[in-house]
């Protein structure tokens, strides 16, 4: 009965349960979605690298002491490929390669990538080791002819028998193309532009120094895989590794699952902020609709429904509800799992079509999300709902008192403060360290909010009124009743405002703590730069061929050249970068606060500059010996030779490339080069030479100073912005609770507005002041949201070291952004409710009772 | 019959379906305190149709709201069948309500999402219960809305909504129905149609009906009209016509 009593209710009211429908959809869309395509895309590679690895019994390579994914094995000596080849076991071994070549279009410019590799690989289509599939055309055979990824081809243009520019390391070369391949099924080698020569080719274009990457072995036909491993193992000279194909394909799955991981834990949180904003509209919505059907409630109780039945009647109308947009948000998980796959693939991801995977947990967790938050968001609306007393079916003013207007002030103002300090203590105090403290930080967050809600009621009128002034002034009489009626019920109006105050809070919280590191972090810059212009590889992100640096460096119109060149290590027990540098010419090209020593004493091997709070920590000052161990396990004792107080170029631990050179046989790549004119030389002259030295080297662009800075700022703008704009999406959500409410409070006006109507007062007005009130209501979430907001971004921007954040930077053009969003959303909002209201007619709402 | 004297009856079910004992109800403390009913004692005989009338702030509405078990007394008692309501729980309470009491009120009776029929079967789904169909249908028939049964609230007439109302009170067989004034937001025609359907609801099927009422012709139609004044019964009136209710009614002082 109760289920039949809650169907028709809810057909009844089909609008407003859609609308609380579409915003438990759009939760769970989202939720779905990112574990749909978390899961997709774990799927599709791990098919990839089972198709990649699946022919390679055994592989021969370097051995890699840190587990990060930018550690570069170092290469293998060729000698090693015949070694492992004579070792009784293996049927075949073949050194390969996977090396810098970058293609350039047929206009000469970059093939970019969205950071992904551009590789250049070897392929020898009989041994099948390498995974590579012919799509189009031929194998390459000789050392003019390369074949390159399908994927890249389509999208840039290329066909068979094309001629195609590669850069490699040493500059540019041109070649045919004769085929076209991809990864297994996939027509790409997943974002990665290709390249592929014939071994011997290979060898003799992408190695100048006999040496290969890695070894990958077939064993013969029935042979054991471990005895040949061991075997294999005896031959190998130190810091060098056998793994089999299962480890390899384990390891690269492992890889790939957490980079989708990450990807996708940034999804799930925008759909969870978008499921904790619809839980408060769904509340507000239920609450208020109690109040509406009062004596509907009072009717079953007077002719024998028991309050537990009430209660049930009002979770059946969520459940149903919820289960039915859950049902339809997986579907559209899907939808919005393909369309994100579409994106990727937009901007040159070839990732293979992928088929839609879905777990029983997406199912688990989209029901949580939908079904849970809604029936938990309607828990309090019910229980109020049972309290309805039969009387009020005669009497609806003894149902309202019923309904109650219980004393939040205390409750709320010791959520708030206890909410406050808890979040305070979380971020700030912190006595020792831990991730319980990420926690406990979150929940002091989440009591603020809940308080706030709860307290904004008794200080909604004067805020109300005050935010309503202006309007009274620019619309007169239709700005004098929205002003009175968003002031007259401050409870509701602060109900009503809570979703979007939270959405507003957090939109101002990360705006806040984004805007004040980006100005610290480019006034630090500007202070810590002294180069005049960096080279770099601004499209696809890819460390630039050594060569870029020579060329440079031999140019008159430079007085200071230094590559910034990487390297993994480990000290003590971190992961560190190590960045090399010329130890003679970066002092003038860098100012980073050196307080002992000085970066030329790095000159020749075995020095180290560091930073000084990672000094500190380790207790080490000039003279002491550091113990390090280098990515590919060569261990050295370096003596600290200085200190300086600015990380901002992004190091910590300078040493000299010779240093470098003498740890590492790995190619040297660099991150970036920088480079100061010579005195009196003028800026076009400087320019101009330096884009004469680089012609064969169209991806390394050259920045100014400024423009580089620019272009750093310009970078985490884009971060503040899209943060704003999935922010401001999700809150979108909290208008449909606006609209439900005005259109809910202008039915109980029904006869205040009849009256209105009667007396004179114009469509036009009526029409005008339900939008104004909209508008008060909205302003009003968004003001106590930026307050709330304030104190987070605050608190946070104090939490983070000052080399990180050393000033409050408040992101006005993002507020006021969110400002304008919110009075149009509003206005919006109140079409729909303030055409019901100028519609009405006059003598039948007089005498509605 | 009459009962002009405040001797509390014996609660006996052959006696009285209800009743109530120097009922009082206060609202508000101290010099604001209004009275609203001052010591009621009346008992509603089986299978007959009582009115109770009175001026505006009498405490008739209050004093039926009391009998029914949906207010509370601030002293003295009331009984449904062999029942003390104030021993009675909220479950017990609900449970009365659904199986020994039904309901007509002044307007809003019907649930608007249900069909007419489903109003009528409402208390008895609420408890589970199938009914009893055959008394349904009968129940059904009198009320003379068979062709109308599927349509919702908002497509019948008042009068229809309000016969619907009474054929639900009437369907689970309660002990006895309480209305509120049934006929106020009604015209005259449609009045008359829902007063003789509770006037044939007495005579055939021998339910009991007590009515809260301000107009002399509804009040006609009881077998027994009980006036109150000030929270007080003042005059107990058997065979009524409108006529002499509205002689007394003069008398009382209106």
């Amino acid at each position: 009965m109760i289920i039949t009593l809650a169907r028709k209710s809810l057909r009844a009211h089909l609008g407003r349960s859609i609308f609380i429908g579409l915003s438990i959809l759009a939760g769970v869309a989202f939720v779905a979605g990112s574990f749909i395509l978390a899961d997709s895309l774990r799927g599709t590679f791990n098919d990839l690298i089972d198709g990649l690895t699946g022919d390679t019994d055994l592989q021969v390579r370097s051995s890699l002491e840190i587990d990060a994914l930018d550690a570069v094995r170092d290469p293998l000596p060729r000698e090693l490929v015949d070694e492992v080849a004579a070792v009784p076991g293996v049927a075949l071994a073949e050194g390969s390669y996977g090396r810098y070549a970058q293609m350039l279009d047929p206009d000469g410019d970059p093939v970019v990538t969205q950071g992904a590799p551009t590789l250049g690989v070897s392929w020898s289509p009989d041994s099948g080791l390498s995974g590579v599939n012919l799509k189009e055309g031929r194998a390459p055979q000789s050392v003019e002819e390369v074949a390159i990824d399908k994927a890249t081809a389509d999208r840039v243009g290329f066909e068979v028998g094309d001629p195609i520019d590669v850069i490699l390391s040493d500059g540019q070369q041109r070649f045919t193309i004769v085929g076209l391949v991809g990864l297994g099924e996939s027509d790409g080698f997943v974002g990665a532009t290709t390249v592929v020569w014939d071994p011997v080719s290979a060898a003799a274009l992408l190695d100048d120094d006999n040496t290969v990457d890695t070894v990958d072995m077939k064993v013969e036909p029935g042979a054991d895989i471990e005895a040949v491993r061991a075997a294999v193992a005896d031959v190998l000279p130190a810091r060098t590794e056998v793994v089999t194909g299962q480890e390899l394909g384990d390891e690269l799955k492992d890889q790939v699952g957490e980079i989708v991981s990450i990807f996708g834990t940034g999804l799930l949180i925008f759909a969870l902020i978008t499921a904790f904003v619809a839980a408060f509209v769904i509340n507000n919505v239920y609450g208020i609709t109690i109040s509406q059907r009062l004596r509907e409630l009072a009717l079953l109780r007077a002719i024998g429904a028991s309050a537990p039945q009430v209660r049930r009647l009002v979770l059946m109308e969520a459940l149903i509800v919820s289960v039915i947009a859950t049902t339809l948000g997986i579907f559209g998980g899907f939808g919005v799992a393909q369309a994100l796959i579409g994106v990727f693939n937009a901007s040159g991801g070839g990732f293979p079509e992928a088929p839609m995977v879905f777990k029983p947990m997406t199912a688990v967790v989209s029901a949580i999300v939908g079904i849970g938050v809604t029936v938990f968001s309607v828990l309090l609306p019910a229980w109020r709902a049972s309290r309805i007393p039969p009387v009020a079916a005669m009497r609806p003013e003894s149902g309202f008192q019923a309904l109650g207007k219980r004393q939040h002030l205390l409750r709320g103002a010791v959520l708030t403060v206890l909410g406050v300090g808890i979040f305070i203590f979380g971020i700030l105090v912190r006595p020792g360290s831990g991730p319980q403290w990420g926690a406990i930080t979150g929940v002091g967050a989440l009591m603020t909010i809940f308080g706030v809600t709860s307290l904004s009621g008794t200080f909604a009128r004067p805020v109300a009124r005050a935010i309503g002034a202006p309007l009274q002034a620019v619309l007169g009489t239709a700005g004098k009743f929205a002003r009175d009626n968003a002031g007259r019920s401050p409870r509701r109006t602060a109900r009503t405002a809570s979703a979007l105050m939270i959405g507003v809070a957090m939109i101002t919280a990360a705006t806040v703590f984004t805007a004040s590191l980006r100005d610290t972090f480019t006034r630090i810059l500007e202070e810590g730069t002294a180069f005049d212009y960096i080279v770099l590889d601004d499209q696809s992100f890819q460390p630039l061929t050594p060569e870029v640096a020579a060329r440079l460096d031999a140019l008159p119109e430079l007085s200071a050249v230094s590559p910034f060149r990487n390297i993994r290590a480990v000290v003590g027990d971190d992961n560190a970068t190590f960045t090399a540098v010329d130890p003679v010419d970066f002092p003038q090209l860098a100012n980073l606060d050196v307080t002992e020593g000085g970066f030329g004493d790095l000159e020749g091997t075995g020095g180290v500059m560091i930073f000084r709070d990672a000094a500190e920590d380790r207790s080490l000052g000039v003279g002491d010996a550091l113990d390090v161990t280098w990515q590919n396990g060569v261990a050295s004792s370096l003596e600290v030779v200085g200190l300086f107080d600015d990380n901002s170029l992004g190091a910590s631990w300078f040493v000299s490339i010779e240093t470098l050179e003498s740890v590492s046989t790995q190619n040297p790549t660099d991150q970036f080069v920088v480079a100061k004119r010579a005195d009196g030389v003028e800026p076009a002259t400087a320019k101009a030479a330096m884009d004469a030295a680089l012609t064969d080297f169209p991806q390394a662009t050259i920045q100014t100073n400024s423009e580089f800075i620019d272009v750093q700022e310009g970078q985490i703008n884009t971060l503040l912005t899209l943060v704003t704009a999935l922010l401001t999406v999700a809150i979108l959500f909290s208008f449909v609770g606006i609209a439900i409410t005005l259109a809910l409070s202008v039915f109980e006006r029904t006869r205040e507005i009849g009256l209105l109507r009667a007396i004179g007062m114009s469509r036009r007005k009526l029409r005008r002041s339900v939008r104004a009130e909209a508008v008060i209501v909205a302003l009003f979430g968004v003001v106590v949201g930026i307050a709330v907001g304030m104190v987070f971004g605050i608190t946070l921007s104090y939490a983070v070291p000052n080399t990180v954040i050393d000033g409050i930077t408040f992101p006005w053009f993002n507020l006021i952004a969110v400002v304008v969003v919110a009075v149009v959303a509003a206005v919006i909002a109140a079409l729909y409710p303030a055409f019901k209201a100028s519609r009405m007619n006059v003598l039948e709402a007089i005498a509605t009772e | 019959m009459s009962s002009t004297a405040p001797v509390p009856p014996p609660p006996s079910a052959l006696v009285a379906a209800a009743g109530a004992i120097d009922a009082r109800k206060m609202y508000g403390i101290g010099d604001a305190a209004v009275h609203a009913l001052d010591g009621v004692t009346v008992s509603f005989e089986p299978g007959r149709f009582t009115a109770i009338m009175g001026p505006s702030g009498s405490g008739k509405s209050t004093l039926l709201h009391c009998l029914a078990g949906l207010d509370s007394l601030t002293e003295g008692a009331v009984f449904i069948g062999e029942t003390y309501l104030a021993q009675l729980n909220d479950k017990q309470l609900t449970e009365l309500r659904r199986k020994q009491v039904g309901f007509v009120f002044q307007a809003y009776n019907l649930i608007p999402t249900l069909t007419a029929e489903e109003n009528i079967t409402l208390p008895m789904m609420l408890g589970g219960e199938d009914g009893d169909r055959s008394w349904i249908d009968r129940v059904v028939e009198t009320v003379g809305l068979k062709s109308r049964l599927k349509h919702r609230p908002s497509e019948l007439s008042g009068g229809q909504q309000q016969r619907v109302a009474v054929a639900r009170a009437l369907a689970s067989r309660p002990t006895i129905i309480f209305a509120d004034e049934p006929t106020g937001n009604l015209d005259s025609g449609s009045g008359g149609e829902v007063l003789r359907f509770m006037r044939n609801a007495v005579d055939e099927f021998g339910q009991t009906i007590v009515m809260v009422t301000h107009d002399p012709y509804a009040a006609a139609y009881a077998d027994r009209v009980v006036f109150l004044a000030d929270g007080k019964i003042v005059y107990d009136m058997s065979g009524p016509t409108a006529d002499s209710i509205i002689d007394r009614m003069k008398q009382i002082g209106h």
